[in-house]
């Protein structure tokens, strides 16, 4: 933090530095940024420069700059268009788009800080090379720079594009994403036939309360609840009965280990659209199982217990049933992985803590307690951390096993939730599966399902690498 | 009829496991099916044909250049893939002096909205909707209205519903198609008699005795909305787009909920969904469903020559018997506002609508047609049973907020086992969150 706050400080006593000290060029450079390398000598690099700058700037004017002025109200003009029925032309207004007022405003105001930033290190960069000239050192040629760039400053030639491609892909979709759970972006505004506008805080405050729009802070507080139990459960039981699974494979009775892995490995090599969809349709209320069930009278003995009201079982359409078959299931489905992994690390444990412990005289079961276990937990643990967090997120097993699920609770029903969603699943629900498009609330709700994992992710991820653990395996 | 990504997917995954079942739709029609009891909005302003019609196509012939693109989504079932294909070659002979290059997606008209709205702009040119979807399309900007047409003028050759259904504000929006959307009994009438399906009553008494089941969709919205709106309840989006009216949740509407839970109550009456119902029907569990159209052919290999369909039952409400409602609905073919040949997209859509063409479609999907001379020329069991309900139907006019909280009512009905307090809280917590803004 120190180190940190002392860099930012450094970064403007050079830039103060530079401009003081500066001579004319180095001063000019500020407004034409090409100035100090032509008055240094270095022409080309100037002119390239400078041309750059008047690129931005031509960019800013022309293009960005209407959509950053209109960002404060994300457009007033609401499309018109009136067609002539003689003619087939459509005569339609100048009207804004707010979709586009909102990208477009972002990418410039990112393009201006980055132009800032440019500018300061350009000054920077022409003080430099103003006091290698006064110190009387080499000033590099044109040609001496462009090789550089493939010599001792071949980082900056690898990462320009990556760097340029992580504005484009990632931090300008998130800001804008970002933005969107502080509008009303929904079905009854969308461009371009609408506008929509900022409403400020808004969506977050309708999400935490319950009164409003809904009952999202009652849905809320219940779908993280169960995203969390979900991802603990799904996570541990795949993990302990992948790594089980493997160990069985392993034992030195078990004949054809090639055959009952590769068996394992076809149940996730078939999508799981496929086999989820199938095992929803297995398992429905009238489904293959249920009439099996029913046949050989299990269901009529669960009837007799008090077990179900139902004359079948209500596998994916009650609560309770469905929470319990979902993480069984994903058991099935996530074992295999687990299985694979472990097998890998299973085959690598140091040979030679095994055969000292088995010469102390320990029996099988403290081997795998104390040796074989604390060494795959040390080895998966980041594996492990991932695979809480992808569960958070898991979509696909909860919405492809849950469409013919109801709820039965109104408040969830009338914010568009069912008992058995997560945070994501309940996301997709309120955008692509209602008619209202809550887009705003799908982003306040994405903001949050990042949160939790940002932080899950830190919290686990410091304490595994604390201490000298990294020591003890070695 | 809300219909789910998963049944999209479903189809597309597995479709031979669901062969039997076709995929499910909406559409509806009734020969006369002038009777659809809403709350008209007002006449539908006249639109003005021909206005020289010749002139506007000759010019619009004169001022094409090059080929022109038009895509059109319609159903994904086969009958109407090849139907559409068939026009599309015909429209193409009749205006032969321009190079067409016509592509036919395929959209269930179910989801048509949704999938429009992601990206209004790189929509279909002309599309085929459900007329639920009328106003938040209107509402979006997506549909040119039609305030002029060139060959025929859809107000005087359809039905008069058919034209509200496709108009808002007194403005009609899309050219009407097919008057098939909406749902009534079918049964076997090897085993149920007239009077076994004249009362949901003696329904249960027939099923019970045969000791076979009648199936309905209690847990969806659309299907539930026929109980109350039977007994004169109201929901709709008619004074605000966004927001439903709802009056379930007084005396009335208590009643009716009693009555249902009632009916559920019994043995013999099952919630199912649309496949689990062609599943059950085949199976030969279910002699009698409240289900539509688009299963006739399901039904109708089932029940052999007992095949048999009517308007629904009546049910009982305090002491009364009162008649079952029903959603009405319509097939509509809407032009793209976005279209970049937009002069074409009309002239395409007039063309798949006229006549000729419903009764074309009528033929190939077995869905009455919408225009008045062609649709007694399709004549089945079902679109009968579907006329004899259209007295007693409304057109689908709620917001969105009306879906979940309507199922999870259904879904509680039928669960059962509710005294008066219990049922007046879930038709209050239901009527909530319908109504919710």
């Amino acid at each position: 933090m120190k180190n940190f706050l002392q860099a930012i400080k450094k970064y403007f006593v050079d830039l103060g530095t530079a401009i003081v000290k500066g001579d004319i060029w180095t001063k000019l450079s500020l407004v034409i940024f090409g100035a100090g390398y032509i008055g240094h000598g270095q022409v080309i690099k100037g002119l390239l420069v400078t041309a750059l700058e008047a690129g931005i700037i031509l960019f800013t004017g022309k293009i960005s700059w209407p959509y950053i002025a209109k960002l404060d109200s994300l457009g007033t003009v609401q499309r018109e268009m009136v067609l002539d029925p003689v003619t087939f032309q459509k005569v339609e207004n100048d009207y804004d788009n707010s979709l586009l007022i909102l990208l477009m405003g972002v990418l410039g105001i990112i393009i201006i800080a980055a132009f800032v930033f440019f500018l300061i290190s350009n000054v920077k960069s022409n003080y430099r090379i103003q006091k290698l000239k006064e110190e009387g050192k080499h000033v590099n040629s044109f040609l001496e720079d462009l090789k550089s760039l493939v010599n001792e400053k071949f980082h900056i030639t690898l990462l320009t594009l990556p760097s340029i491609g992580v504005i484009f892909m990632c931090i300008l979709p998130i800001v804008f994403m970002i933005c969107i759970a502080f509008t009303n972006y929904d079905a009854a505004h969308q461009p371009p036939s609408n506008l929509f506008t900022w409403v400020g805080m808004k969506n977050f405050i309708n999400m935490f309360s319950s009164k409003g729009g809904g009952s999202y802070g009652y849905t809320f507080a219940r779908l993280l609840t169960w995203t969390l139990i979900w991802a603990a459960l799904a996570t541990f039981t795949t993990y302990i009965g992948g790594i089980l699974l493997a160990l069985l494979i392993n034992h030195e009775n078990t004949k054809l280990k090639k055959l009952w892995r590769s068996l394992f490995v076809i149940t996730i090599s078939i999508p799981q659209f496929v086999t989820l969809l199938l095992i929803s349709k297995m398992f429905s209320n009238f489904g293959i199982i249920n009439g099996i069930l029913s046949n050989i009278g299990v269901t009529g003995a669960l009837q007799k217990m008090g077990w179900i009201t139902t004359d079948y079982i209500p596998f994916m359409t009650q609560k309770g049933w469905t929470h319990v078959m979902i993480v069984l299931i994903n058991i099935w489905i996530g074992v295999p992985y687990q299985m694979l992994s472990a097998t890998g690390i299973l085959l690598n444990i140091p040979s030679e803590q095994l055969e000292s412990a088995r010469i102390d005289g320990a029996n099988k079961w403290q081997i795998f307690w104390k040796i074989t276990m604390p060494y795959v937990l040390f080895i998966t643990g980041p594996s492990l951390v991932t695979s809480f967090i992808g569960n958070i997120n898991n979509f696909n097993v909860i919405y492809l096993l849950t469409g013919d699920y109801v709820t039965a609770d109104a408040s969830l029903a009338a914010s568009n939730a069912k008992d058995v969603d997560l945070l994501i699943t309940w996301l997709f629900r309120i955008t692509a599966d209602s008619p209202k498009m809550e887009y705003y609330m799908a982003s306040v709700i994405g903001i949050f399902v990042f949160v939790v994992c940002a932080v899950l992710s830190l919290i686990t991820f410091s304490n595994m690498i604390k201490g000298d653990r990294e020591e003890v395996f070695r | 009829m809300k219909k789910k990504l998963v049944a999209v997917l479903m189809t597309a995954a597995m479709a031979a496991t669901l062969a039997a079942c076709g995929t499910e739709p909406e559409t509806e029609n009734t020969p006369a099916d002038t009777n659809v009891t809403v709350a008209p909005d007002g006449e539908t302003t006249d639109v003005v044909v021909g206005q020289g019609s010749e002139d506007a196509i000759a010019n619009l012939i004169a001022a094409t250049e090059g080929t022109v693109d038009l895509t059109l989504w319609c159903s994904e079932t086969e009958a109407y893939q090849n139907v559409m294909a068939q026009l599309v070659d015909e429209f193409k002979a009749a205006y032969s002096d321009v190079d067409f290059n016509i592509t036919i997606g395929s959209q269930s008209e179910s989801t048509c909205k949704d999938e429009v709205l992601k990206d209004v702009e790189a929509a279909a040119d002309v599309y085929v909707f459900a007329d639920d979807q009328l106003n938040g399309l209107v509402e979006a900007g997506a549909l040119q209205a039609v305030t002029t047409t060139y060959t025929y003028n859809p107000i005087e050759a359809d039905g008069a519903g058919a034209v509200n259904a496709a108009s808002k504000d007194g403005i009609l929006y899309a050219y009407p198609l097919t008057a098939t959307n909406g749902y009534f009994l079918y049964y076997d009438s090897n085993l149920l008699s007239d009077e076994d399906v004249s009362s949901w009553e003696n329904l249960v008494a027939a099923c019970e005795r045969e000791g076979k089941k009648v199936a309905m969709e209690f847990s969806g919205g659309w299907y539930l909305f026929s109980f109350f709106y039977g007994a004169g309840l109201e929901c709709n989006n008619l004074a605000n787009d966004a927001v439903n009216v709802c009056n379930w949740n007084n005396e009335t509407g208590l009643a009716v909920a009693k009555s249902v839970q009632d009916i559920c109550s019994s043995d013999a009456v099952i919630n199912l969904g649309d496949a689990d119902t062609c599943t059950q029907v085949t199976d030969g569990n279910v002699i009698a469903a409240v289900n539509g159209t688009w299963n006739t052919g399901v039904f109708e290999a089932a029940y052999g020559d007992g095949f048999a369909a009517t308007k629904l039952p009546t049910f009982n409400v305090n002491g009364q018997a009162v008649q079952q409602g029903s959603f009405a609905g319509y097939k509509l073919v809407g032009v793209n506002s976005y279209s970049d040949n937009l002069g074409w997209a009309m002239i395409f859509a007039e063309f798949i609508t006229n006549e000729a063409s419903q009764l074309k479609i009528g033929n190939a999907t077995q869905e009455g047609p919408a225009n008045l001379v062609a649709a007694p020329q399709i004549a089945t069991p079902a679109i009968a049973a579907l006329g004899a309900q259209s007295n007693f139907a409304t057109l689908q006019r709620v917001a969105g907020n009306y879906w979940t909280p309507a199922g999870t009512l259904g879904q509680a009905l039928y669960e059962g086992g509710l005294d008066d307090a219990g049922l007046q809280k879930a038709l209050d917590d239901a009527v909530d969150g319908i109504c919710a803004e």
